[in-house]
C-alpha cells in the first residue's frame, strides 16, 4: 500500500496515477484509489472513474471513492437517522451533501482502504491521499474513536434500550436510534481498528512525500515527515514534482531556476530517504499516454511498487535492562515536542499533531522514568 | 469591521494572497489582522516571520505598521471555547463514575478543532481591535465543512432538546437516579444553551452578515476551477457571500514568451474568459506569477498592489445575487434575484448539472446542487426582478 500524500497542488494525483501505471507495467496486479471529494482521477486520466472500480490501462484499475459515493452505501442506517433528524426543522434545501459529518470523510478514507485488503484482488494499492491536513485527521482518527468506543458506547447503548420503550410511547421514538445503529457503528469501529493496523505495518505500507522545489512546500513537507512517523506511518521515499527542465531555464526564468537549485539542496538535507524527481511538463499531465512518460521519468525501469527504504518509526527497544519506546521525529525540534502519560496511554505531541500511543501490556501502568531526544530520535525510559 | 476569507482547492496560493491583502491594506492605514484558520499553518512561513512558537501562539504578534498575524494554536482554542464544556461534562460524568480524564480526550473528536479555530477567529474579529480580519482557510471542502458545522452541531443540540423534553415527561427525578446511564437534567441544557448553542448560533450570524465576504483562489487549471465554481454555488445556498475571485499563477507575457511556456499561454487566456464568465458579476482580480517567491512583507506588499492596483483591499469588491432553492412539490424552486432583466430577451437552458441563463448581453452558468442537478427544468418565469427556475420530477 503507497500513501501519496503532501501539501495542497503539488501534483499528488499525478504522481499517483505515474506510480499505479508504472506497479502495472512491472506485473501487480494494481488498484488506483482517490478519496477525494472531487473527480480527480477522471479528469487526470481524461475519462469518468466512478466508484465502482474500472479498469483504466492492462493490470489497473481506478476508483474514486469520494464521500459522496460512500453516503449511499452500506451503513445507511446512521446516516439516514442523523439526516433525518437534520432535516425536520426547515423547507429550504440546505446543500445535503454538504451536512458531512465531523469524521466522514476520515472514516470513508479509511474504509475504502479495508475493503480494498478484504478483497485481496489487488497486489499493489496507490492510494491518492487528501493533503496532508487531512491525512492527520484521517490518521487520527482511530484514537478518537476508540475513546469513544471504550467509554460511552456500551452506556449510549445499554441508555438507548432503557429509553425507547418510554419514548415510543409518546410517538417520540425517531429519537432514539434503533439497535441496527449500534450494532452498524460496532462493526464501523473494527474496521477501522483494521484499517490502523494495515497503515502502521511498514511491510505492507509506505507513505511517498510530493514535494515541489518551493520553500513553503519544503517547510510543510518537513513537518509532514514528522507527523507521519509519529502516527507509526514510514515514508520511503520523497518525490520532488514541477522540476524546471534544462531547456526552461533562461531567460524570465533565470532566478526562478536558481531558487530551484538551492531548494533542492535544502530537500536533500531535510530527507534521509531516497529522492526521486519528475519534471515540469508545458502542459497539463493528463491522460494515459503524458501520465505513463512521467512514470517513466520518474521511476525508469525501477519497479515503482518496492519499498525503497524499511524504516519502523515507532519501536521497542531494550537498552541495559530498560525498556526503551523510541519514536523517529525527524526535522522536530526538542521545543516542539511534549510528553504526557494519559490513563494507560502515552501522548506524545509534536507542535499541531497529537498522538496517543497505547502502551503494550508489558508497559501498561508504568511510569515515565525520563526521555530524551537526540538527531532526530525520541527515546522514552520506563521505570521498571 | 470587515471578515474576509480566503479559500480555494489545496496549492493555489490561499495563503499568500491573504498574507498580501493584509499587508497591502495595512501599508494604506487599516489596521489589519491576518490569521490562518488552516490546520496545516503556512501563514509563518509566507510573512517569513514566526507564528508557530508557543509564545507567539497566544496572540496575534505585530509584524509591520497596524498589521498583526497569527496562526490559531487549535488546542489553545479548544480548551477557550470548549474548556467550559468539557469541564461540565467532566463533572457530569464525574457524577457517573466515568473518569475525568476521558473527558479530556473528547478533544480528538474530528470537527471539535475546526470549530474552536473558528470560535477564535470569530473572538478576534469581534474584538473590536482590527478593522480588517483576513483569513486564510483550509481548503474549500474543509472550509465548507466548516460552515455548515453550526448547523450540525445546532441540529445535535435540537435533538437533545427534544429528547429532554420527551423525557421529563416520562421520567421523574426518582427514577432517573435509578437509571444507571447519565440522564441529563433540565439544567445541561441551559447550560449548553449558554455555552454552546447561542455561541453556534452567533457564527453562523457572522458568517452570513453583510461585512463578511469569501473570496475564492484559483489558478488557470481545470480542476481547480470547477472545484471553485461548485463551491460558489455551495457557499451561496448557506447564504454565504462571495465578493470577489482572485485567479493567481498568471504567467506574465515574458514569460510566455519562452518557448517551453508558450501553450500555456494560449490555455491561461481561455481559463481567464471562463472564470469571468462563470462568476459574472464579481470581479476577477489577477496575480501575476512572480520571478521570485513571494514571501516576506516586502515582496508581499508589491504583489498586492499589483493584484489590487487602487480598489480597496478589504472593501467589498462585488455582489452576487444570492441562490435560494426552496421545496416545490416534489421538486425544487430557485429564486434568484436578476433586476432590470426583460423576460423578451432571457433564456433559461439546463445542460446536465448546470443552468445556463442569458440574458441578452450576458451569459451565466449555474453549478447546481446535486439534488437539483438530477431533476428536469420545468418551467422559468420573471417576476418582479427575480427569476423564477422550477424543476421537477423529484421522490415526494
Amino acid at each position: 500500500m503507497l500513501l501519496l500524500t503532501g501539501k495542497g497542488g503539488v501534483g499528488k494525483t499525478s504522481m499517483a496515477l505515474a506510480t499505479a501505471l508504472g506497479a502495472a507495467r512491472h506485473g501487480h496486479r494494481t488498484l488506483v484509489l482517490s478519496t477525494d471529494a472531487a473527480h480527480s482521477l477522471g479528469d487526470a486520466l481524461g475519462r469518468p472513474v466512478g466508484a465502482a472500480p474500472v479498469a483504466v490501462a492492462p493490470g489497473l484499475v481506478a476508483q474514486e471513492v469520494g464521500v459522496l459515493a460512500e453516503l449511499d452505501r452500506a451503513w445507511s442506517e446512521i446516516q439516514e437517522w442523523l439526516r433525518a433528524l437534520l432535516r425536520e426543522e426547515t423547507d429550504e434545501l440546505v446543500a445535503e451533501e454538504l451536512l458531512v459529518f465531523p469524521g466522514m470523510e476520515e472514516l470513508v478514507s479509511l474504509r475504502a482502504v479495508r475493503e480494498v485488503e478484504a478483497t485481496g484482488a489487488y497486489d499493489v494499492c496507490v492510494v491518492d491521499c487528501a493533503p496532508t491536513g487531512a491525512t492527520l485527521r484521517m490518521l487520527r482518527f482511530p484514537d478518537a474513536l476508540r475513546v469513544f468506543m471504550e467509554n460511552f458506547f456500551d452506556l449510549e447503548r445499554r441508555g438507548a434500550r432503557l429509553l425507547r420503550p418510554l419514548v415510543d410511547r409518546l410517538s417520540a421514538g425517531r429519537l432514539i436510534p434503533r439497535e441496527e445503529f449500534f450494532e452498524a457503528f460496532e462493526r464501523l469501529y473494527r474496521e477501522v481498528e483494521d484499517v490502523r493496523q494495515i497503515l502502521m505495518d511498514g511491510e505492507r505500507t509506505s507513505a511517498r512525500l510530493v514535494v515541489n522545489p518551493a520553500r513553503v512546500v519544503v517547510e510543510e513537507a518537513r513537518r509532514s515527515f514528522a507527523y507521519l512517523s509519529l502516527y507509526g506511518v514510514a515514508t520511503d521515499a520523497v518525490v520532488v514534482n514541477r522540476e524546471l527542465p534544462d531547456g526552461a531555464r533562461g531567460g524570465w526564468f533565470g532566478r526562478w531556476a536558481e531558487r530551484e537549485r538551492r531548494e533542492q539542496a535544502e530537500i536533500a538535507a531535510s530527507f534521509p530517504i531516497p529522492i526521486l524527481h519528475a519534471p515540469l511538463h508545458p502542459r497539463e499531465v493528463r491522460g494515459v499516454e503524458a501520465l505513463d512518460t512521467l512514470s517513466r521519468q520518474v521511476y525508469g525501469e525501477t519497479d515503482p511498487a518496492r519499498i525503497f527504504t524499511r524504516q519502523r518509526p515507532v519501536r521497542l527497544r531494550k537498552h541495559a535492562g530498560a525498556t526503551v519506546l523510541e519514536v523517529d521525529l525527524p526535522g522536530a525540534s526538542k521545543e516542539e515536542i511534549e510528553l504526557r502519560v494519559v490513563g494507560g496511554e502515552l501522548a506524545i505531541r509534536v507542535r499541531d499533531a497529537e498522538r496517543l500511543v497505547a502502551l503494550p501490556a508489558t508497559l501498561a501502568g508504568r511510569q515515565l522514568a525520563g526521555s530524551r531526544f537526540e538527531d532526530g530520535v525520541l527515546r522514552i525510559r520506563f521505570r521498571p | 469591521m470587515r471578515l474576509v476569507l480566503y479559500t480555494g482547492k489545496g496549492g493555489v496560493g490561499k495563503t499568500t494572497t491573504a498574507a498580501a491583502t493584509a499587508v497591502c491594506a495595512a501599508a494604506r492605514g487599516v489596521p489589519t489582522l491576518v490569521v490562518s484558520a488552516d490546520a496545516a499553518h503556512s501563514l509563518g512561513d509566507v510573512l517569513a516571520h514566526p507564528l508557530a512558537g508557543e509564545a507567539e501562539r497566544r496572540e496575534p504578534q505585530p509584524v509591520a505598521d497596524r498589521l498583526h498575524a497569527l496562526e490559531v494554536d487549535a488546542r489553545r482554542a479548544m480548551e477557550r471555547h470548549w474548556g467550559r464544556v468539557r469541564d461540565y461534562l467532566i463533572s457530569l460524568f464525574r457524577y457517573q463514575g466515568i473518569e475525568a480524564v476521558v473527558a479530556e480526550e473528547l478533544a480528538l473528536l474530528p470537527g471539535a478543532e475546526e470549530l474552536a479555530t473558528l470560535l477564535a477567529v470569530q473572538e478576534l474579529a469581534e474584538s473590536g481591535r482590527y478593522e480588517l480580519v483576513v483569513v486564510d482557510c483550509a481548503p474549500t471542502d474543509s472550509t465548507l465543512r466548516l460552515v455548515t458545522l453550526p448547523d450540525v452541531a445546532d441540529g445535535a443540540l435540537r435533538w437533545l432538546l427534544r429528547l429532554q423534553q420527551a423525557l421529563s415527561a416520562v421520567v421523574t427525578p426518582l427514577a432517573r437516579s435509578l437509571v444507571p446511564v447519565p440522564l441529563p437534567g433540565p439544567e445541561v441544557f441551559r447550560d449548553a444553551d449558554r455555552l454552546l448553542y447561542r455561541r453556534l448560533r452567533g457564527l453562523r450570524a457572522l458568517l452570513s452578515a453583510r461585512e463578511t465576504s469569501v473570496r475564492l483562489v484559483v489558478t488557470p487549471e481545470r480542476m481547480v476551477i470547477d472545484e471553485a465554481r461548485r463551491a460558489h454555488t455551495d457557499l451561496s445556498l448557506f447564504g454565504v457571500a462571495c465578493d470577489a475571485v482572485v485567479m493567481n499563477r498568471l504567467l506574465p507575457e515574458a514569460a510566455c514568451a519562452e518557448p517551453f511556456f508558450r501553450d500555456w499561454g494560449v490555455l491561461q487566456e481561455e481559463r481567464l474568459r471562463e472564470v469571468e464568465e462563470a462568476f459574472a458579476p464579481l470581479p476577477v482580480l489577477r496575480a501575476p506569477l512572480q520571478e521570485d517567491e513571494v514571501v516576506g512583507t516586502e515582496r508581499l506588499a508589491r504583489h498586492g498592489h499589483e493584484l489590487f492596483g487602487r480598489r480597496e483591499p478589504g472593501a467589498v469588491l462585488g455582489r452576487a445575487p444570492r441562490l435560494r432553492f426552496t421545496r416545490a412539490g416534489t421538486g425544487y424552486q430557485l429564486t434568484l434575484s436578476l433586476p432590470g432583466a426583460s423576460a423578451a430577451e432571457l433564456d433559461v437552458t439546463k445542460v446536465e448539472g448546470e443552468l445556463l441563463l442569458s440574458t441578452g448581453r450576458t451569459r451565466r452558468a449555474i453549478v447546481l446542487p446535486r439534488r437539483v442537478a438530477a431533476l428536469d427544468l420545468a418551467g422559468a418565469k420573471l417576476e418582479r426582478g427575480r427569476l423564477l427556475v422550477r424543476f421537477a420530477g423529484g421522490a415526494p
